[in-house]
């Protein structure tokens, strides 16, 4: 009896092209994605005035299912194809600068991040709005020092007017206090985000021919209008899954009705 | 889901950008006022598939992870430190700075406060105070019988008092620079305190040691520009209605699922 409905439900599971719960896990795999790069959308999007943030967007995958070896089905197996989110990608275009009027506050220009030396190890960050801190070092806003070419930027007490050129050397009117350190990154994907507008990377290097705007801030590259529509795109995808689930529920439910009815006129 | 908490962040960060810019409109008429500009910097990251890890047997390793941020947080409100435009007053007590400088002021409590509002008065004492009336530097007095006063570049007073032809000089205002003026604290009434992240005071003579000179006659008016904040605004409304729009399109989609089983 038992192996009958069974055999029935597989072979009603066929008729619809697959096994009905692939269907629901199948969907249930996109609607979790779905959720995730909604996530990253409203970290975008609530990052849309943050100094030298760098957008970021979620890619998808197949994955594909390892097909059953077993030969016992009349028809071959067909292979089923869940959805796999497997990485994020920054979006490392340089943003809009903007003109502060601050002396310590700096863009760069095109490619480079500044070193900083926070208590967990060396970090790297496109946000140059810099102060300078009890010791007299060039900090950022979290009081993480900012590292020239030889090591923290020390200033005096008495130090005024602090000029810092295209090139990152940075002088007071009491004479040069170093080199603003700028590194690049073989590949800027693998740099992972930290939260304060830090980057975690490795094998730094120092970039020698830096372009910077003092008195100027980059802001966030985040494009608010495609955001925003990709954010309408995942939020109308995720309620067609939904009704997708609806339907495929009903369809279960049918099946359970129908195969009970089999069972008992048998 | 995440989304929900991510845009209500960049909601309350917009907020107290949008009253930043707003305290900067309300001072636009503040004698020596600074404008200040709100810094904002990304919260922590999940790491749903981290960056690094082993993918295979092999030893491959993943080149990039699934990194999600959790939204926005206020860091920091910086002040903008730029010149002041200069408004000419006519009045013998008003002197503004040209350049770096503050003066120093004398609060009731003992503590010394710094300003770039150069609004000075006489009080019935005659000495110069601000219209608060704190004692301006080390107290600089004014004879009752003084016809003129004078205030040089480089901050001496000389008065011209009685049948005198002559001036004297009644004393100096000076001023004094900080390594980090942005670190100062503002304690409203125009004044702000020094505090560790902006070092101690530099005392100086104006237009010596980098100082700014001074000009009598003159108030400096505060650096906010109504364009420049009107454009602020706009900017924060709008990121305050994106990520309102976030928040409302979560919620559709939490609805959506909530109604797959009817």
């Amino acid at each position: 009896m038992l192996s009958q409905a069974g055999e029935l439900w597989l072979y009603f599971g066929k008729l619809k092209g697959f096994v009905m719960e692939n269907a629901q896990l199948i969907t249930l795999s996109r609607i979790n994605a779905l959720e995730r790069q909604m996530d990253i959308v409203a970290n975008n999007l609530a990052n849309v005035n943050t100094t030298g943030y760098k957008g970021e967007n979620l890619l998808f995958e197949e994955y594909l299912m390892p097909v059953a070896s077993a030969e016992e089905f009349k028809h071959g197996d067909r292979d089923l194809r869940f959805v796999l989110d497997d990485r994020t990608v920054g979006n490392f275009q340089t943003g809009n600068i903007e003109t502060t009027g601050n002396q310590t506050d700096v863009a760069i220009k095109g490619e480079g991040f500044f070193a900083v030396q926070t208590p967990a190890g060396e970090r790297y960050t496109r946000d140059g709005s810099f102060t300078i801190n009890d010791q007299g070092q060039l900090t950022t806003h979290s009081g993480f020092p900012v590292l020239g070419q030889g090591g923290p930027l020390q200033f005096d007490q008495s130090d005024k007017a602090i000029t810092i050129t295209g090139n990152g050397v940075v002088s007071t009117e009491n004479g040069e206090i170093g080199r603003i350190r700028i590194v690049t990154f073989d590949d800027v994907q693998t740099l992972n985000r930290k939260g304060q507008n830090l980057f975690e990377g490795e094998n730094p290097q120092n970039l020698e021919t830096p372009r910077l705007a003092q008195h100027s801030l980059e802001t966030a590259n985040v494009d608010a209008v495609g955001q925003i529509s990709q954010m309408i795109q995942v939020q109308r995808a995720y309620e067609q899954l939904a009704s997708m689930m609806t339907q495929q529920n009903d369809l279960r439910e049918n099946a359970i009705q129908t195969l009970g009815r089999v069972q008992v006129n048998a | 889901m995440q989304a929900l908490h991510t845009a209500a962040s960049g909601m309350r960060a917009q907020e107290q950008n949008i009253q930043t810019v707003a305290n900067n409109i309300a001072n636009i008429r503040t004698t020596g006022f600074k404008k200040q500009r709100a810094e904002f910097q990304d919260l922590l990251y999940t790491d749903l598939r981290r960056v690094g890890s082993t993918s295979s047997n092999a030893g491959t390793i993943v080149p990039t992870g699934i990194q999600i941020g959790s939204g926005v947080k206020f860091a920091a409100t910086s002040r903008v430190l730029t010149q002041g435009s200069l408004e000419q007053t006519e009045q013998p007590l008003n002197v503004a700075v040209r350049g770096e400088g503050y003066f120093e002021v004398q609060l009731p409590d003992g503590r010394t406060a710094f300003t770039r509002d150069g609004s000075f008065e006489r009080n019935q004492d005659g000495t110069v105070v601000t219209l608060d009336g704190y004692q301006v530097g080390g107290g600089i007095t004014i004879p009752d019988d003084a016809r003129s006063i004078t205030i040089s570049n480089d901050g001496q007073v000389e008065v011209v008092s009685g049948n005198d032809s002559n001036s004297t000089n009644v004393g100096t205002i000076e001023l004094v620079s900080f390594i980090n003026p942005g670190g100062l604290e503002a304690i409203g009434d125009n004044l702000f305190v020094e505090t560790d992240a902006s070092g101690d005071p530099q005392n100086g003579t104006p237009g010596d040691d980098g100082l700014g000179t001074m000009l009598q006659g003159f108030l400096e008016g505060s650096n906010v520009e109504a364009v420049a904040e009107i454009s602020d605004l706009i900017t924060a409304q709008r990121a305050y209605e994106l990520n309102s729009r976030v928040i409302s399109a979560a919620d559709e989609m939490m609805q959506s699922a909530g109604q797959i089983l009817r």
